[in-house]
């Protein structure tokens, strides 16, 4: 068994990806290589009045460097103070902690779903797939957001050679409108096709998807969010309704669910 | 130097004053992939009633300053399935285990410790008397008659050492210690959850689905001191001190207070690692201070 214990890494490189969202690389950490794409890190707030970790998917793996990237987007008081963090500074983080992304079979096309912050794990589990030899004209990639400075890290999607299929509530980059759109219309156009969709985003992005999904009759995972204390199955704040009764932990029997498992 | 972390409560001997607070680690097989369950002094469950509970709808938590609110309302797999699916892991695990178990009546009660009666691996039982009692509809927790009379219906059914917890959510906590004693209590454990909330000031709606929750964490832990320094004073039973403990300095102050073990709660939930760093630091205080028992410290606070 492996025990989970929590460490103290440094932040080694850290990049700003404009309109409150930035991009942090924490290392040495001895799990890293453990990091599945769904997966997050239980870290530390800097700030020594907030009490609890933030949960934050893993956004890629450096195995050489024994890093891990995340991406967070300045929101309360605990991602300001990590937002001030310097090249340099160390933070205690904790993980990898909950269960990831299922594989897409072979034959199947992964249709991505992102929504704002809901990015990190899919553009994570979209480059673990294309680096395991998954054809990435096998993976479409739907990035939803309020304007074009919400849509981070394209050039990555787009190196990834998938097909990448963005779009904006202002209409600044991609169709205006809500990312459920396009995707339905692909959903349509594809009927006969064995596919796979990996949904994370805003809440009433991923009750769309969930939706869309089983009319369709589309199988895949989301990945959820959820103010989460204690990151590790044992506080019970952070479940949510099952479709057939009862409660599941966020953290602990998620945050990646089957779509449809979820009262969402 | 070598110094004893060993302390002992109505005969139980437990391996180190470090114990979890109910309802912050489950039945503890989750956080036995954290931690050997054998560094804690005891594991104390979560809240066992008779019938499952799924709890309060969510959101059950909320941060406020350094404290947490919580109204998970007892969720719980109930006594039947805590006895053939909890006990087998509690089986083998290396450290004492205290039950903890919540009710709305007497007869709850003594149901489930009656149960808990026949299985040795339970050393104790922590009883949670948090919730009102529906027949007399006055909580157990703030009324010392009432206290009397569940503890001593315990004892009746249940025949090793009993545990109340007391709740901070009262006039005088020394009466209801006292209530605890009289109904043939081993030991008291306090303090239980305070009363509070948060709002959210866009909706106007609390920041609790169940509009108000319990407070732990850090910020309590003046009150719980003040307490269990209040009930040490005047009432006899070996304390069990819970409420806001993260590090090895807080346990002393406990200790000092007057509580013999006490219960690490919300810390868990920010390391979850917190009751094998605070043995070790409590482990090097007594060797600073050249004291080769921790159970010298209990109740020698030096009052102005």
């Amino acid at each position: 068994m492996i025990r989970i214990i929590s460490e103290d890494v440094t932040l080694i490189a850290k990049r700003d990806l404009h309109n409150n969202y930035y991009s942090v690389a924490l290392g040495p950490f001895s799990r890293a290589k453990d990091c599945r794409p769904g997966q997050f890190v239980h870290v530390q707030m800097p700030n020594g009045g907030v009490l609890f970790r933030r949960a934050f998917s893993v956004a890629s793996v450096d195995p050489k460097r024994h890093a891990i990237e995340i991406i967070f987007r300045v929101f309360g008081r605990g991602t300001r103070a990590l937002g001030k963090l310097k090249k340099g500074d160390s933070i205690n983080i904790l993980g990898p902690l909950g269960v990831p992304f299922a594989q897409p079979g072979k034959k199947e096309i992964a249709v991505m779903v992102a929504g704002g912050i809901g990015f990190p794990p899919l553009l994570f589990h979209a480059e673990s797939l294309v680096k395991s030899g998954f054809n990435p004209k096998r993976i479409f990639f739907y990035y939803g957001g309020r304007g074009s400075a919400d849509i981070i890290e394209r050039p990555r999607i787009k190196k990834l050679g998938v097909t990448f299929v963005p779009a904006t509530q202002d209409g600044s980059l991609g169709q205006k409108g809500l990312i459920t759109k396009p995707l339905d219309s692909f959903l349509a156009a594809n009927a006969g096709s064995a596919l796979r969709i990996y949904g994370c985003g805003p809440e009433g992005m991923l009750k769309a998807v969930n939706e869309l999904a089983q009319e369709r009759r589309v199988a895949g995972q989301l990945s959820l969010e959820a103010p989460m204390p204690c990151g590790v199955g044992i506080c019970l704040g952070c479940v949510v309704p099952l479709t057939n009764g009862g409660y599941a932990r966020v953290c602990y029997d998620g945050p990646v669910f089957n779509i449809g498992e979820v009262a969402l | 130097m070598t110094v004893d972390l060993r302390v002992n409560i109505a005969g139980v001997e437990f391996a180190n004053p470090i114990m979890t607070a109910s309802g912050c680690c489950g039945y503890g097989d989750e956080l036995a992939t954290i931690f050997p369950l054998s560094k804690l002094g005891a594991l104390v469950t979560k809240s066992i009633t008779q019938n499952p509970r799924l709890g309060h709808k969510p959101p059950r938590v909320a941060e406020a300053t350094m404290s947490m609110l919580n109204a998970i309302g007892l969720a719980n797999v109930g006594i039947d399935a805590f006895v053939t699916d909890k006990i087998p892991f509690l089986n083998k695990q290396k450290t004492k285990i205290i039950v903890n178990v919540a009710g709305w009546s007497i007869e709850d009660y003594t149901s489930v410790c009656a149960r808990l009666n026949d299985i040795p691996r339970v050393d104790m039982v922590e009883l949670n008397f948090s919730c009102p009692n529906v027949e007399s509809g006055l909580e157990f927790s703030s009324d010392a008659t009432q206290m009397e009379r569940a503890v001593r219906a315990v004892k009746n059914v249940f025949s090793r050492p009993i545990v109340a917890k007391l709740s901070p959510n009262v006039t005088n906590i020394v009466d209801i210690a006292k209530g605890a004693e009289q109904g043939g209590a081993d030991a008291v454990s306090l303090i239980n959850s305070l009363i509070g909330t948060a709002i959210d000031i866009e909706t106007w709606r609390p920041r609790l689905t169940n509009n108000t929750g319990g407070l732990t964490g850090p910020a309590v832990k003046p009150i719980a001191l003040a307490m269990v320094n209040k009930v040490h004073n005047q009432c006899r039973l070996p304390i069990i001190g819970i409420g806001g403990i993260r590090t090895a300095d807080d346990v002393v102050e406990f200790l000092l207070c007057g509580a013999t073990a006490v219960q690490v709660g919300t810390a868990l939930f920010v390391e979850p690692s917190a009751p094998v760093t605070i043995a070790k630091g409590l482990a090097d205080y007594l060797k600073r201070k050249k004291i080769s028992s921790v159970s010298q410290l209990v109740g020698k606070v030096v009052r102005h």
